[in-house]
């Protein structure tokens, strides 16, 4: 079973410390939690990828398929020739094109987003009771800076003695502060 | 950006701006008790009245087709321009002084655009057929007209209301979840839900930040495309003084000009009765006022080309328009919109008249004034002198029509009081992000440990 050591920091180079500490000590990688996005995250845990910017793109070549798709169907199936025309006008259709791919860009930015940030999470079941696989604390929404760390119960003491020695204010074992 | 000598804690951002969520005043209540009762007053009933007598109830007949509903229309569309706008380009430039600003001026986007598709609503006259504008099969084989700027418009303005929503809501997700700790009962809830499980975690700022990008770099070309689109609902029109390829710029420059008085107003507000003074600065109304200056300086130079051109046409049709315009029966109005959006607004090149709040707030509105009488001109004096004399008449507004508008802003008003109420209106974390971060305290002087 997983155990959760958060520590609990009052400054982000501290927290970025005790991170890369952890992560050194072959602990696994630990999580950041924070009122503010840290600058340096990536230099400590790695570098970062996110599906995000393809959900982007996908939304975007399909809205702009079906966007044209729906102005050039319409007008073949209802035909309304007007002084010789042609059917399917270039011009105005680019601009129904043109607002269904930022539609759907923005549409499936939002899914890529909630995707890769699993989010909604918690949310369903219990309006926000504390999840045990996700530890949280309310102090790194306001000034404080956490660092948590999911390990097998005989690490727990060596994952407490690294956060302490990078500085930890506080410790807790999930949500219950144990010194 | 970090080190902006900002004196403030984390801590203060934080309680400052859950106390104007949870601590409400009386005269919060007043406000909204009135804004309340100006909007079914002032709005509702008289819409009722429309829907019930007719579309006659308006002043508006032939030539004078468009009144005031779609003045009010190019206006709240306008003024929804700069919020979102404003935010997306600050963001990309990563300008710092846009933190604690920007989540009340995508706000105003918001309510704007909401009232802005409820003047479309009261111009149709018959706002229960307002889905034939949505392409769907249906039993008469009726499909909207592709070509039409009129469907443009549906489409880009159901987007710009989705992407504004969605923009202002995923910079908002870090501060529910801050908000949702510090509150109970209904608000835990409400801020749960919110929130959707938001912990701050490094991958979660990660996703956000690219996320919230990606939103940007798609809304910019949609904001400037909505505006367009409005404009080519008139200048495709075949109508002296509207048939301009000028117009969408005209439009776009125009809106983001009165999108930008309308944010300095909003901003005068909650600075002043939010008690935000500490976060809106001189800064905040110094940088507006700058860009204030340049953009009345664009629009005049658009007005002038505008003038210049129908001159210079030689068409007799464009003439008469113009002559009409600036010496006929609404040329006081005319030179009323000059005053107020090229004339004032110089005053913006002096910096203690950018810097003084009341002033700025004054300029504002006279700002804004003069926009919705550029946008009313623009639909009452083009179609007031077509190509045929026989065909010349004049538009006034009915009682009807000049009591919508005013219970616009009384819609507009309730809407913002209930956001105050709700969401953040200065976004925390990006306001932190302009206070220098917590520094490490020494062993001996941090005095043991949070518990």
């Amino acid at each position: 079973m997983t155990h959760f050591v958060v520590g609990l920091f009052g400054d982000p180079e501290s927290a970025l410390s005790a991170a890369g500490s952890i992560q050194g000590a072959d602990l696994g990688t630990p999580e950041l939690m924070s009122p503010v996005p840290i600058e340096g995250v990536e230099e400590v845990l790695g570098e970062k990828k996110s599906v995000i910017k393809r959900f982007s793109l996908f939304g975007a070549i399909v809205g702009g398929v079906s966007g044209f798709l729906l102005a050039a169907i319409t007008a073949v199936l209802y035909a309304h020739p007007v002084g010789g025309r042609p059917i399917i006008t270039f011009p105005p259709y680019l601009i129904i094109t043109y607002e269904l791919t930022i539609l759907f860009g923005i549409v499936f930015t939002v899914i890529g987003f909630f995707v890769s940030a699993r989010l909604p999470n918690g949310l369903w079941t219990s309006f926000w009771k504390q999840d045990e696989n996700r530890p949280y604390v309310p102090e790194a929404a306001v000034d404080k800076f956490a660092v948590s760390i999911g390990c097998e119960v005989d690490d727990v003491q060596r994952a407490e003695t690294i956060l302490r020695e990078a500085g930890a204010e506080a410790i807790r074992d999930g949500t219950e502060e144990v010194s | 950006m970090q080190g902006d000598a900002n004196p403030l804690k984390y801590t203060d951002i934080h309680n400052d701006v859950v106390a104007s969520i949870v601590e409400t005043g009386s005269n919060y209540y007043v406000a909204l008790a009135t804004a309340l009762a100006l909007t079914l007053i002032c709005f509702f009933f008289p819409w009722f009245y429309q829907l019930y007598y007719g579309i006659g109830a308006a002043g508006m007949n032939h030539p004078g087709v468009w009144g005031t509903y779609l003045a009010s229309f190019i206006f709240w569309i306008g003024l929804s321009h700069s919020g979102t706008l404003l935010s997306c380009v600050l963001h990309i430039t990563n300008s710092s002084w846009r933190k604690a600003m920007y989540r009340s001026a995508e706000a105003m986007t918001l309510f704007s655009l909401v009232v802005a598709a409820m003047m479309v609503m009261v111009h149709v006259g018959r706002p229960w057929f307002i889905h034939w504008t949505i392409p769907y099969p249906n039993q008469m084989e009726m499909w909207p007209n592709f070509r039409s700027p009129l469907l443009f418009d549906v489409m880009a303005i159901t987007t710009y209301i989705t992407g504004s929503t969605v923009f202002i809501y995923m910079g908002s997700i870090p501060d529910f979840a801050a908000v949702r700790d510090r509150t109970r009962g209904w608000r835990n809830t409400m801020y749960s839900l919110l929130s959707l499980g938001w912990r701050g975690t490094d991958t979660e700022w990660h996703r956000l930040h690219w996320a919230y990008t990606f939103l940007a770099v798609l809304i910019i070309p949609l904001a400037v495309s909505v505006h367009s689109i409005v404009s080519w609902d008139f200048a495709m029109s075949i109508v002296p003084a509207l048939h301009q390829t000028i117009f969408a710029p005209y439009f776009v420059v125009g809106a983001i000009y009165s999108g930008t008085a309308g944010i300095v107003t909003v901003m005068f507000v909650l600075r002043k009765f939010m008690d935000f003074g500490e976060y809106i600065t001189e800064l905040h109304f110094d940088n507006l006022g700058k860009l204030l200056l340049v953009l009345s300086l664009l629009w005049s130079y658009i007005n002038l080309v505008e003038v210049f051109t129908g001159f210079y046409s030689g068409a007799s049709g464009e003439i008469e328009a113009l002559r009409y315009r600036l010496f006929g029966f609404y040329a006081p109005l005319y030179w009323e919109m000059i005053t107020f959006c090229a004339v004032l607004p110089l005053l913006c090149a002096f910096k203690r008249f950018r810097t003084s709040f009341v002033p700025m707030l004054f300029l504002s509105i006279a700002i804004n004034i003069g926009m919705y009488t550029e946008r009313f001109l623009i639909v009452a004096t083009s179609l007031s002198r077509q190509y045929l004399p026989d065909a010349w008449g004049l538009y006034v507004p009915s009682a009807v029509e000049i009591s919508i508008l005013v219970g616009t802003l009384a819609l507009f008003t309730t809407l913002f009081l209930l956001f105050v109420k709700i969401f953040p209106s200065v976004s925390m974390y990006e306001v932190k992000e302009t206070m220098d971060t917590p520094k490490k305290i020494p062993a001996a002087a941090s005095g043991g440990s949070l518990a």
